[in-house]
């Protein structure tokens, strides 16, 4: 098992509790998607889970380890290991497709050698081919997400978590970018995506978690369950 | 940490005070003046307790002689002059006389006489006297162990080394005419160990009025730099707080300025020391290029003002360049590089960072 919840609870400091007794398991190679309505708690589950936030009651294990117990050098492994893409892309604006992509290996330290061999390879991956020296500004909106998933990927992770990485895209784009994600999935990453597009999760016969007002309403295999 | 991530980290703290310009420059100025300040400061006090040594090494007793020598005879005569010379004198000596009459001669010698005779004839009685009397004062002085040399400085002779001493100056003149210093006897000690024995047995004898040696001048040199120094560790505390807060402020800024980069790299798993050390290089750079203009321009001020009181007061130790360059180099830098850690370390403990 990669990933199990117990009674997984977050309650802001603000008082609102967003998640609330979340028990679920997500195993190696997996693809799941994750869907609800806003203000679900679809957002909140996942930054907990790649440990942007942490919990405030019940735990979530890691391959078999609590999470709360990692040392510091036990996070950055883990780190390593997840990967991650939003729907607003997170790039750094005045830089070139190349220099965010090569800044994910430069902040693990990776050798320049290594560097330039690995940039072009997992641009290629991501359908952006000799595109390394373009302002990712000069980009469309699909093909920023590319770079985002490129800078997620490169650095191989166990796991990807996309937090919906096609909310801001036509349908058209966004059903390329899906065709991506299946095929990242394909060669090997666990994928765990959150999504309120319907039409996506119908066109796919994923794993469906549903999370309605911070509880895990449903999961099952299969469309859309609302 | 990778060796070679410092190829990135180097270049991103300088890229990172370049974007931050105005904000840099504001901190790198707060920190070289204060910096400046507390190193003038320190080259102030060192000096200072270096002339209060060089004091305390000094082998030298004065004996200053009181105006009227007591003696039945000579007494007498003091009574006989008139009391009209002005200046507020007591009028027994010659150099009253000379107070009036300001070319006169050094009145030690016989040739002083050029006026009326009756009272020149009185003059050479007197100086007659007064010679026989400081040849006994001179042998007293002389009887006392662990006297070395002993020598006779008269008031003119004084005042005119003084005014030397002070850049040229005809004191005398600048004064009106009138020599408030008094005759004294230069009284150099074998050991410094003896000048306290040799100060108390001077002051015996009875034409000698004051004695002085280096002992109250010393403590007080050393109670005006202990003053200054609690005084300047104060004034340091509050300029090096400036300092901390500007650095502090400035890597603040490149902080907000790339948290985007920041949480990519905490995504990407970065290490805590590889997100932070440019910040931290930053503040170190901040640090030690104040230090270093500081130390330019203390440098430049030092060797300036030390040249100016050379060629005033001569007799004023200040200590050569070459011999404290190295120690001020080091104080100013040390402090550059211990206000640029502490600066860069409060923005730096922000939990935001954390991977
Ligand atoms: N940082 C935060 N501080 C306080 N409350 C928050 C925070 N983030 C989310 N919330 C609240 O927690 C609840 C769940 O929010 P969350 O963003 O997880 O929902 P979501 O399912 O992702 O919604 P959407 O589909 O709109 O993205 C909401 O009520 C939201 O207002
Ligand atoms: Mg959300």
């Amino acid at each position: 098992m990669l990933i199990q919840t117990i009674s997984l609870g977050k309650k802001y400091k603000n008082g609102i509790v967003a998640l609330s007794d979340i028990n679920l398991s997500i195993d190696y190679g997996e693809f799941i998607f994750l869907t609800g309505e806003s203000g679900a708690g679809k957002s909140t589950l996942i930054r907990l889970l790649f440990r942007e936030e942490l919990p405030s009651s019940g735990q979530i294990l890691i391959s078999g380890r609590s999470s709360i117990r990692l040392s510091k050098k036990d996070i950055v492994r883990l780190r390593r290991n997840t990967g991650v893409v939003f729907q607003d892309f997170r790039l750094m604006e005045r830089n070139t497709v190349f220099d965010n992509v090569a800044f994910a290996l430069k902040a693990v330290e990776r050798p320049w050698d290594e560097i330039k061999k690995r940039v072009p390879r997992v641009l290629e991956r991501v359908g952006l081919a000799g595109r390394e020296q373009e302002n990712v500004m000069h980009l469309s909106g699909g093909e920023q997400q590319r770079v985002a998933i490129a800078r997620a990927i490169i650095n191989n992770p166990i796991i990807l978590f996309a937090d919906e990485p096609t909310g801001d895209l036509d349908p058209r784009t966004s059903m390329e970018l899906m065709q991506l994600f299946n095929e990242i999935n394909e060669q090997g990453t666990t994928l765990v995506m959150a999504t309120h597009d319907k039409t996506i999760v119908d066109a796919f016969n994923k794993r469906v978690l549903t999370l309605s007002a911070g509880r895990l309403i449903s999961d099952s295999v299969g469309g859309w369950q609302l | 940490m990778k060796l070679s991530s410092f190829r990135y980290i180097v270049p991103q703290a300088f890229k990172s005070m370049l974007h931050n310009g105005l904000m840099t420059v504001a901190a790198i100025l707060t920190i070289t003046i204060s910096l400046f300040l507390c190193t003038a400061f320190w080259l102030l006090i060192i000096n200072i307790d270096a002339n209060a040594r060089q004091v305390e090494e000094d082998v030298r007793v004065l004996a200053y002689l009181k105006e009227d020598i007591p003696d039945g005879q000579e007494e007498g005569q003091a009574e006989a002059q008139p009391e009209a010379q002005g200046e507020g004198q007591p009028a027994a000596l010659p150099e009253a006389q000379s107070a009036v009459q300001p070319e006169a001669q050094p009145e030690i010698e016989p040739e002083a006489q050029t006026e009326g005779q009756t009272e020149g004839q009185a003059e050479e009685e007197q100086e007659k006297q007064l010679e026989e009397k400081y040849a006994v004062i001179r042998d007293e002085i002389m009887a006392i162990p662990g006297v070395a040399s002993c020598e006779f400085i008269s008031k003119e002779e004084g005042i005119k080394d003084l005014g030397s001493r002070f850049g040229g100056v005809d004191l005398k003149e600048t004064l009106g005419g009138a020599n408030p210093l008094p005759d004294l006897f230069s009284i150099m000690a074998e050991t410094t160990d003896d000048v306290a024995v040799i100060a108390e047995k001077v002051s015996e004898i009875e034409a000698v009025d004051v004695v002085r040696y280096g002992e109250g001048t010393v403590e007080k040199l050393f109670a005006l730099t202990d003053a200054m120094r609690r005084v300047g560790v104060a004034v340091m505390i509050l300029l090096a707080l400036a300092a901390v807060v500007l650095i502090a402020m400035t890597i603040r800024l490149a902080v907000v300025a790339r948290k985007k980069e920041i949480m990519v790299m905490k995504w990407v798993g970065a290490t805590n020391a590889f997100i932070r050390l440019p910040f931290l290089l930053e503040g170190v750079f901040l640090g030690l290029l104040g230090g270093l203009l500081a130390l330019v321009l203390v440098l430049i001020a030092y060797v300036n003002a030390g040249d100016y009181l050379a060629s005033t007061i001569s007799f004023v130790l200040v200590l050569d360049i070459g011999q404290i360059w190295l120690k001020t180099a080091g104080f100013t830098l040390a402090a550059g590089l211990i206000l640029g850690i502490f600066g860069s370390l409060f923005p730096l403990a922000n939990r935001f960072m954390d991977v």
